[in-house]
């Protein structure tokens, strides 16, 4: 156990040094702010000018409608309008085309955002054009296609004879509110962002610790076995220290990583003030995720092992990735029941097991029972693949070249 | 200090040691000698405990293998290799607590090391910084530091230049004379022969001759000729009576089979060369080397050829 230690010893002070961990540390976070935070609060960032559109008119009437209402309810920080109509064409007699040239001059020398073109069919077949140079401005077309919406409905009415206001008031939207019903008793305000999220952060953490310390794990074999370094380590310590060794220095790499992304990721959601995770569900989990953990690492130990180039490793690495994605896959349909018992079942599977619960946990809180059968059914498979990988680190760490056979590794396994 | 006892390893197809004995005590120098893929790195990994033999038994001091033998043994391997992005003097101190060395104690020792074999400089420096043969200066004190009472070097000196050759063969005659216990593997003969106290010569897996070196030398017989000269010398390889010929540019060995031939070959060689040295003594191992091993492979390809 002594050298058990000083490998992960080893392991972890002289990986934890290097630029690229101390850089993947820091830019990980970095990224991720970059890529999901920064767009959506450019995207909701109000506008600072007016925004000029121009109008197409057919009707002779929407557009001015269009304008009041649009004055009246975007206003910009400082009060102004964030929208501003400028009607195009000659209002009284109206030349489509050349009201249009004129309005692709303007957008082409940016004096306008874009312009409509409502047609006086639009009361019968409700479309209308909107062009721009950015049609992919979400928010404008957004409120200009809602705006419109809500004055031909309100016309139409006018024109039935009903009153805008009392039908507004009758049509209002009928809010649900779910409740959560914990084991307990206990009522939890959840909705489904809520537990779509604690499900995904629980399964995010996990694949990232799994696959990252599973490469490691790979690469440090496969580094040790091309510079030879293999033979003056299995000379100095068992293969079971060696490989305990390795499995605890690099998992602790990996805890390192993620708790400081953890740590981050608390912090930013402190500062929102969203707490998106429950601590039970998050205790609960907590087996699932080490025994789940250990239980990758030891097959990515058995099958890195006898690999001995980096191509190989990737290849392999990316196989196993691929089956801890499965149950994502499965997510939605798990969602919509999640005791099922064909799902139980699948949750049985210990490659699943980890991901099935990470899902599963924050939705509907699975019977005491099956948490327990779970937990004594992915302690075993981890103690039976850890077994397993120690004999197969044993025998194949030495071999190079070729990749044994499914019926070379079965030899391996009863070999004592 | 070491008893190997008729171990047999296969793999797959290939029975790589067949039935492989000898016993090496301490303050021995043992050559483990053949040809390439003879077995002898087989052998080594077997008495490292880093592979398991099919058969037979290995003693430590009457003792079979255990975790705490670990540490009394040192290994050079044959294939070279270490850290490449780490210190110098952090590898070798990890090597050391591997072995069971405290930190501090392996540090000290470390640099001690280090100054000896004029590497000091480089002991903060990443490992690929070295030269190769630096590196393997490296290795070798990474099989010693911890003071092992067995030391296995797989062909320790190939890749050394003159000078370190000779560092090398200081420190062999000096852990010799502290007692300790050293298996060396090699092809080449004229290595061995300086430094060898015990020999075993393996040849597809088996052991060919094994012994101390002077008594496998004596079986050899001293019927043969070592002489230096100048001139024309192909006659030799027509001339009745000479066996085992080992023909170079200024010299020759060979063995007189015939003894009718000994009173006149002095003669015959003084009148077609101009003879700087002639010398009867026991065979080389070199020679005895190629008389066991390539004349049963020359008798093989015959075979195969019939």
């Amino acid at each position: 156990m002594r050298k058990a230690l000083a490998v992960a010893r080893w392991e972890f002070i002289e990986k934890v040094k290097t630029k690229a961990f101390i850089i993947s540390l820091i830019l990980t976070p970095l990224f991720m702010i970059g890529a999901f935070v920064l767009p959506t609060l450019l995207i909701t960032k109000p506008d600072t000018e007016p925004r000029i559109i121009g109008v197409i008119d057919e009707t002779n009437e929407l557009g001015k409608l269009l304008s009041n209402k649009l004055e009246d309810k975007f206003k910009l920080p400082d009060g102004k309008p964030n929208y501003i109509i400028r009607h195009i064409g000659n209002r009284a007699l109206l030349n489509l085309e050349e009201a249009k040239k004129e309005a692709d001059n303007l957008v082409v020398k940016e004096d306008i955002e874009g312009y409509l073109i409502i047609r006086s069919s639009i009361y019968n077949d409700s479309v209308f054009e909107y062009r721009a140079q950015n049609v992919g401005n979400i928010k404008v077309t957004e409120r200009l296609n809602r705006t419109i919406r809500d004055l031909i409905i309100e016309k139409k009415l006018k024109a039935e004879g009903l009153d805008p206001e009392v039908i507004k008031k009758l049509t209002f939207p009928i809010e649900l509110k779910s409740v959560k019903i914990s084991k307990t008793g206990e009522e939890e305000e959840s909705d489904f962002k809520t537990m779509f999220f604690s499900a995904y952060i629980f399964i995010m953490a996990m694949f990232i610790l799994i696959i990252s310390t599973g490469q490691l794990l790979v690469r440090s074999m496969v580094e040790e076995k091309s510079n030879r370094i293999i033979e003056v380590l299995m000379s100095s310590s068992s293969a079971n220290d060696l490989m305990v060794g390795k499995i605890l220095g690099l998992s602790a790499l990996g805890f390192v990583q993620i708790g400081t992304w953890a740590l981050i990721g608390v912090a930013i959601a402190l500062k929102f003030g969203t707490a998106i995770i429950s601590l039970t569900s998050a205790l609960v989990l907590l087996p699932f995720f080490i025994l789940g953990y250990l239980f990758y690492a030891a097959i990515f130990v058995g099958v890195g092992a006898p690999l001995s180039t980096e191509q190989e490793a990737q290849q392999v690495t990316g196989y196993l990735v691929m089956i801890l994605f499965i149950p994502l896959l499965l997510a939605m349909w798990i969602m919509q029941d999640p005791n099922s018992p064909l799902i139980s079942i699948l949750t049985f599977i210990p490659l699943l097991t980890p991901t099935m619960m990470a899902i599963r946990i924050p939705i509907q809180m699975p019977s005491v029972f099956e948490i327990l059968a779970n937990i004594i059914v992915l302690s075993l498979s981890t103690v039976a693949a850890m077994w397993a990988a120690a004999k197969i680190f044993r025998t194949t760490v030495l071999s190079y070249g070729k990749r044994p056979s499914i019926k070379e590794l079965w030899h391996y396994l009863k070999s004592k | 200090m070491l008893t190997v006892k008729n171990i047999r390893k296969e793999f797959s197809t290939v029975v790589a040691v067949d039935d492989v004995s000898f016993e090496v005590k301490r303050g021995e120098v043992f050559g483990l000698l053949g040809p390439n893929g003879a077995g002898k790195t087989t052998t080594i990994r077997t008495i490292l405990n880093i592979i398991q033999p099919n058969r037979g038994d290995i003693f430590f001091d009457g003792k079979p293998f255990d975790d705490a033998i670990r540490n009394k043994l040192g290994y050079l391997p044959e294939e070279r290799g270490l850290y490449k992005k780490n210190k110098l003097l952090n590898t070798i101190v990890y090597f050391a607590t591997l072995k069971g060395v405290p930190q501090t104690e392996a540090r000290k020792r470390a640099y001690d090391w280090l100054k000896r074999l004029d590497l000091l400089a480089y002991a903060e420096r990443k490992v690929e910084e070295l030269s190769k043969g630096n590196q393997q200066k490296v290795q070798f004190i990474i099989a010693i530091l911890h003071n092992p009472e067995l030391v296995i070097l797989d062909e320790p000196f190939s890749g050394l230049d003159p000078v370190n050759q000779i560092v090398l063969k200081d420190l062999f005659m000096e852990m010799k004379d502290k007692g300790k216990a050293i298996i060396f593997s090699t092809h080449m003969m004229e290595q061995a022969e300086k430094l060898s106290d015990k020999i075993c010569l393996i040849d597809h897996g088996r052991v060919v001759i094994e012994g101390k070196l002077s008594e496998v030398k004596s079986r050899f017989g001293k019927n043969t000729v070592h002489i230096e000269f100048d001139g024309d010398a192909e006659f030799l390889k027509a001339t009745d009576g000479i066996d085992k010929l080992l023909l170079y540019e200024n010299s020759a060995e060979f063995e007189i089979s015939d003894h009718q031939v000994v009173t006149n070959m002095f003669a015959l060689l003084t009148q077609k060369l101009k003879i700087r040295k002639y010398e009867m003594i026991e065979p080389s191992l070199h020679s005895i080397f190629l008389s066991m091993v390539g004349g049963n492979k020359i008798k093989k390809s015959e075979g195969v050829s019939l």
